[in-house]
């Protein structure tokens, strides 16, 4: 269910002579990788939907916009239909505000359509969902499968969790702006980003102590509102999904992901920009295992892969997908540098089984 | 040089603190939160999945048989059907953003949950389905295997971790045996 597109360009390859002199790289990279090492980082990737139309796959994206939408007249227990669509507007404005991409969204007004409804037009709003239990909210995306157009795409806040809509947040509730912005990024055509750590706890329960994504799948703790804001992983994805002038200077990392010689499928492959900190990542998607990171700042990158093996990949890939989650976290042995509107030249990422 | 160096240590410093968490959508579940809240738990091979309209035709979704080949928890009998929201019906594709899509002939290990007199749902949505696969040394495998809880404290879950690998079949079971009877 995943698309990615190839870069355009190519360039030379990292660690080739002209591009990093060989004892700064090697501090750079001894430095990097023994923080990286150190800490067992998350690692991520932002995804595209991709739909089969006739014998080409294409990425799902809205063919025109602004992006038109309603809101549900039904509010909940201390957020009512105004303070939704204000969470909600604040969420597109922030998608909207990405210099580097073209994607923009208009609110018509408010409805008494459900958002589970499949009636043509794209509806936000709480809805009770005994069945989705463990669902904080979710997006749901109805499209022509012969064009690959997309029809409507409503997102549903499950009614039965408590919902702040307070601008510092508030105790034991979940955040709606927070929320609202990872769903509206699906509402757009981005997948998850596997970009989070978790911890697990003695009695049980997992718990989320870190994510570089707004596109993470897992929630945060009630009260935290930091998910208000998007990362690098997420400007990168909107920003291949529908790219503005300025999304051209970006270059990219591409590759392969081998294990005795064949295609790994799955890997999680992430660039880290050392000049800012910054994450972006892909997955390896198909059988030969071929990467492309897209988005990435020019300048060198130190990439490193690992398995999704402790994620639902269900959430993340189609089940009967060939997932590779069993070999060990790898990085590349040099340094890569990412030129401006191009890209590094192919590499190989070879991992070893656990 | 000094320069580089300077702005690396507080890159990696910005790198290092844990951001507190942004992504949305699931409440995540362990495995003993999933099995003490399961009406049953069965291990099968998924014979159909069909798309259709719910009730009030407002939406599409999917059901699911399983040939069920053992019951871990519950009594559903040896077919066992339960609900995923999304489908395709004729040129319409409902994509229910998270949801799994379970394909026919799949081997699965599935906690379902119920209300009133519907069919049964995943509990927990994806995290409510574990994937079998065949591996030709080991077995049945369930792959990627339950994240172990600590004794005491937290521990954090390390990707690629060479000591979670996946799981032969029959110790899953006996793990979730033992959650379901409350022997851990």
């Amino acid at each position: 269910m995943t698309e990615h597109r190839k870069p355009t360009h190519t360039a030379q390859a990292a660690g080739q002579p002209g591009n990093v002199r060989p004892f700064r790289a090697l501090l750079f990279f001894w430095l990097i990788s023994s923080f990286v090492l150190s800490h067992a980082a998350p690692a991520l990737a932002y995804l595209e939907f991709g739909v089969q139309v006739g014998d080409r796959r294409v990425a799902l994206k809205w063919g025109r916009v602004p992006v038109r939408y309603f809101i549900n007249d039904q509010g909940v227990a201390g957020v009512g239909p105004n303070d939704l669509q204000a969470a909600a507007n604040r969420a597109f404005s922030t998608w909207q505000a990405v210099p580097t991409s073209s994607i923009a969204y208009q609110f018509v007004g408010f409805t008494s359509a459900l958002p589970r409804e499949e009636d043509g037009q794209s509806t936000l709003g709480f809805a009770s969902r005994p069945d989705l239990d463990r669902v904080l909210a979710s997006t749901n995306i109805l499209l022509d499968q012969t064009t690959g157009e997309i029809i409507e795409a409503d997102i549903f806040f499950n009614s039965a969790f408590p919902w702040s809509v307070a601008p510092s947040g508030e105790p034991d509730k979940y955040d709606l702006e927070s929320i609202a912005l990872h769903e509206v990024g699906h509402l757009s055509g981005l997948g998850h980003s596997a970009l989070g750590e978790t911890e697990m706890r003695a009695d049980g329960g997992r718990l989320v102590i870190a994510a570089e994504a707004a596109m993470f799948p897992i929630a945060f703790p009630p009260g935290n509102v930091s998910g208000r804001t998007l990362r690098a992983d997420d400007i990168a994805g909107i920003s291949d999904l529908y790219p503005e002038a300025g999304f051209s200077d970006a270059g990219s990392i591409s590759g392969r992901v081998t294990r005795d010689g064949r295609g790994v499928f799955g890997a999680h492959v992430v660039a880290f920009d050392p000049a800012d900190g910054s994450l972006v990542g892909q997955f390896s998607l198909d059988t030969e295992g071929r990467f492309s990171i897209l988005g990435l700042r020019p300048g060198p990158h130190i990439v490193r892969l690992e398995p999704l093996d402790d994620a639902d990949v269900v959430s993340f890939f189609a089940a009967d997908q060939p997932v590779d989650l069993d070999f060990r976290v790898t990085f590349f042995d040099r340094l890569v540098v990412v030129p401006r509107g191009g890209d590094s030249g192919s590499i190989e990422l070879k991992v070893v089984g656990k | 040089m000094m320069r580089t160096i300077c702005r690396l240590v507080v890159s990696c410093t910005l790198f290092l603190l844990p951001a507190r968490v942004q992504g949305t959508v699931l409440v995540p579940a362990s495995m003993a939160e999933l099995a003490r809240d399961a009406g049953a738990i069965v291990r099968g091979r998924v014979v159909a999945a069909e798309a259709r309209f719910t009730p009030d035709r407002g939406a599409i979704e999917t059901l699911v048989t399983v040939d069920a080949e053992r019951t871990l928890k519950g009594s559903l009998g040896t077919t066992v059907q339960f609900l995923v929201p999304g489908g395709t019906l004729g040129r319409y594709r409902s994509i229910f953003v998270g949801a799994p899509e379970l394909v026919v002939g799949q081997r699965v290990v599935v906690f379902l949950g119920w209300h009133g007199p519907s069919y049964p749902y995943l509990l927990g949505f994806s995290q409510g389905v574990f994937r079998v696969q065949a591996d030709g040394q080991r077995g049945w495998l369930v792959t990627p295997p339950p994240i172990p809880v600590p004794a005491t404290g937290t521990s954090t879950v390390v990707r690629g971790d060479p000591d979670r690998r996946p799981m032969p079949l029959a110790d899953f079971e006996q793990r979730v045996r033992d959650l379901v009877t409350g022997t851990r």
